[in-house]
């Protein structure tokens, strides 16, 4: 026996069995299943389990008791939780369409090179860096009535003196500007790096036929575009979704319920009410309304990239 | 190896004995506890109890013990609870009479804390913590406009009586009438509508000026006793109240109001004030009204005059570890040396001796204000669901004194969701 098949049977001899091999990549997975279950999965599954208790916050976990879906039923029969519902997706579907406007528009504009180019869009940036609950104190001082300056500005101009804040209606487009104001370049940094990735050949080869800047946006830049504005709308929208301190500091839900959104009620509910059970419920609808927007983009995401290939074929 | 062993037992034997006198403090943040902060390090030399002081704005106070407090656990051996909130806690807390006597300091007799702050803390005929400071509606008035003899004349002739302090609702009405429509200041009143227990606090005073109660404990449960004719006439009052008060007093709250009647160069006429928040008012580096402020009790409505009750009373939770050594914190801190000195720095405390000193009359006049206010002193109704019947409150509350729900309507709609919520609590 050569001393190569000698090494070969020493190798095999010292190798796993067939059922310990099968076992093995799951015991070289386990620790990061176990770490993922326990920062990821477990909280989640707990919220799940809370929901389905009336779980007095300050009488701790001993006055719990069971009540299945009872928190899930009373949250359908409380009007407050469908307005800050409708508050909260009003928010979404005001602030992120334009947000995506201004961003586009903006990313378009700047995708050029021109003196200073590099410091305007780094300058651009900076709202997105601004702590929220700065961004809410700020805007509620800058739209105080009697010394906010965008007031004095109007009655300087002979306009009134306009409370923002205290109209449930100019409370809650004020709470949508200051998103928009903090968050659009969000959508300019995605919408921006999006654009400078596509192929410039395409663009001259347009020209060439003749294309002019609209039908260049319409055929080729929004299309190239999709993916990327898809995943930045996923983004902010899933971030929208979980606002909180830039309202809580600006209106604390007011005046009245009129800019009470979800997160502002969930918190109402667990730490106002001291009903843990029933923000738990809550917090379970918004992780499935989050999950139905997730998976409704990434769907039309990946049959954008279907028709991509199809077409690149 | 076995000395080792000794010697590291030794030391942690040393060492927790040290953090058993270390106590932890939560508090509300306005300028009494902060005042008092000054103070601890005495009060740690003097009892060798390390004090870890923690302050947050009144919301976070109430969550902050929800959640750290219970009857098996707390992170806190002492906790600040304000007065509506004392039934929820009520059975996590140690009842006075179980306090120890104090070591250094003498265990404090609950006969000094004014009568009207002591029902603060009862609850089910017990005595939950101590009474801490003297804080109900007590009234500021701008001196400067009411005895300016010009305005004097010219309100006795549109009205026919004399200016001056406000000594009902009607008057407050006609004399910030007066003031906002000459343009002299920038709001005749103002009003409260920021969190909602304050504006719950405003809805109760103008209800009970108006004779009726919102809610009653009757038979063992809260009850929705009010009168919604009473109601009605009490919030369109203020409807009119906030036709007179500056533009934005719709979201008012504490640092509005600060800023509009104190930093205004106009400011504002005549409103309520929590003698917690007094220093900063009467603080010259940082108001235009300092020492230009006449204090009163609040002005009475057609059915008398109300006072309503904030006042924070201090508790040690059942499960503390360090029960004499907090107990010994508030009986240093409702000392009368304390309370005296907290007095000096423009604070309220709750002890009668303190307040009533013929040493403060002229340098604090709002101390006799604040006695005065005393005796029409009102509460807020207190039952675990609370929190819930006051965003109501303040939701339809808001509505009806802005004009975007007629007053009937929003009464209406109070009654109804308040009454769904004590269903539901199925009392």
């Amino acid at each position: 026996m050569s001393s190569r098949t000698q090494s070969i049977e020493q190798r095999d001899s010292t190798r796993l069995s067939g059922k310990a091999r099968g076992r093995a990549p799951f015991l070289f997975l386990a620790p990061a299943i176990i770490v993922v279950f326990a920062v990821l999965i477990f909280p989640i599954v707990f919220s799940l389990i809370v929901s389905t208790y009336d779980w007095p916050l300050s009488e701790g976990a001993g006055a719990r008791s069971f009540v299945g879906f009872d928190n899930y039923i009373n949250l359908t029969k409380d009007p407050e939780f469908w307005n800050s519902l409708k508050l909260q997706l009003g928010f979404i579907f005001i602030a992120i369409p334009i947000e995506l406007v201004l961003g586009f528009a903006v990313a378009l504009l700047l995708n050029r090179e021109f003196f200073g180019a590099r410091v305007v869009r780094s300058l651009l940036l900076l709202p997105v860096f601004f702590l929220p609950i700065l961004s809410g104190m700020t805007w509620r001082f800058m739209l105080q009535p009697r010394y906010g300056p965008l007031n004095t500005l109007i009655v300087n101009l002979g306009g009134p003196e306009v409370s923002w804040l205290g109209n449930p209606i100019t409370a809650y487009i004020a709470i949508i500007i200051q998103d928009v104001w903090r968050m659009w370049p969000f959508m300019f940094m995605l919408l921006y790096a999006g654009l400078t990735a596509i192929p410039q050949e395409l663009m001259e080869a347009a020209q060439i036929d003749g294309a002019g800047f609209w039908r260049k946006l319409r055929s080729l830049t929004i299309p190239l575009l999709s993916p990327t504005i898809l995943t930045a709308v996923l983004l902010r929208i899933i971030d929208a979704l979980r606002v909180f301190s830039e309202v809580y500091v600006m209106t604390e839900g007011g005046p009245g319920s009129a800019t009470m959104l979800f997160s502002l009620y969930t918190q109402r509910q667990a730490f106002g009410y001291q009903k843990v059970g029933m923000a738990s419920a809550m917090a379970i609808f918004l992780l499935i309304l989050s999950i139905v927007f997730a998976l409704t983009l990434v769907r039309k995401n990946m049959s954008l990239d279907v028709l991509e290939e199809k077409a690149g074929a | 190896m076995k000395k080792a062993l000794i010697v590291l037992a030794l030391a942690i034997a040393c060492a927790s004995m040290v953090s058993a006198q270390t106590i932890n403090v939560l508090f509300w943040d306005d300028a009494y506890p902060r005042a008092l902060m000054e103070k601890i390090p005495e009060f740690e030399k003097a009892t060798g109890i390390k004090v870890n002081f923690e302050i947050l704005q009144p919301p976070q106070v109430f969550t902050k013990t929800s959640v750290s407090v219970s009857k098996d656990h707390t992170d806190y051996d002492l906790v600040c609870v304000d007065e509506g909130n004392i039934p929820l806690f009520a059975p996590l807390m140690l009842p006075y009479d179980q306090w120890g006597p104090g070591k250094v300091f003498k265990k404090i007799d609950p006969n000094t804390v004014t009568p009207a702050m002591l029902d603060v803390a009862q609850w089910d005929g017990k005595l939950i913590g101590l009474p801490i400071n003297g804080n109900l509606y007590v009234w500021m008035t701008r001196k400067d406009l009411i005895e300016n003899k010009t305005y004097q004349a010219q309100f006795k002739a549109k009205y026919g009586y004399d200016l001056g302090v406000p000594q009902t609702l009607q008057q407050l009405l006609d004399e910030g009438t007066f003031f906002y429509e000459k343009g002299i200041v920038s709001g005749g009143f103002g009003p409260f509508n920021g969190g909602p227990a304050g504006v719950f606090g405003e809805a109760i005073y103008m209800w009970n000026s108006f004779g009726t109660d919102f809610i009653n404990w009757v038979n063992g449960k809260p009850t929705l006793v009010i009168d919604k004719a009473k109601g009605v006439q009490g919030m369109e009052f203020y409807k009119k109240l906030m036709k007179i008060s500056p533009k934005g007093a719709e979201t008012w709250a504490h640092v509005e109001r600060q800023a509009a009647f104190c930093a205004d160069p106009k400011g504002v006429f005549s409103m309520f004030i929590w003698p917690a928040q007094i220093a900063s008012y009467e603080d010259p580096d940082k108001s235009l009204v300092a020492n230009k402020i006449v204090y009163s009790a609040p002005p009475a409505g057609p059915a008398g005059r109300f006072a309503i009750r904030g006042t924070w009373a201090v508790n040690i939770p059942l499960a503390s570890k360090n029960k004499d050594a907090a107990a010994e914190f508030v009986y240093w801190w409702a000392s009368k040396d304390i309370a005296a000195w907290l007095v000096e720095q423009n604070t309220v405390p709750a002890r009668t001796d303190v307040l009533t000193d013929p040493r403060y009359a002229k340098s604090k006049p709002w101390l006799a204000a604040i006695a005065d206010s005393m005796q029409y002193a009102a509460a807020r109704p207190r039952f675990n669901e609370v929190a819930q019947v006051q965003d109501i409150v303040k939701k339809y509350w808001i509505m009806g004194i802005t004009g975007q729900m007629s007053c009937d309507d929003a009464m209406q709609k109070i009654m109804d969701e308040t009454n769904n919520v004590l269903k539901n609590a199925k009392y």
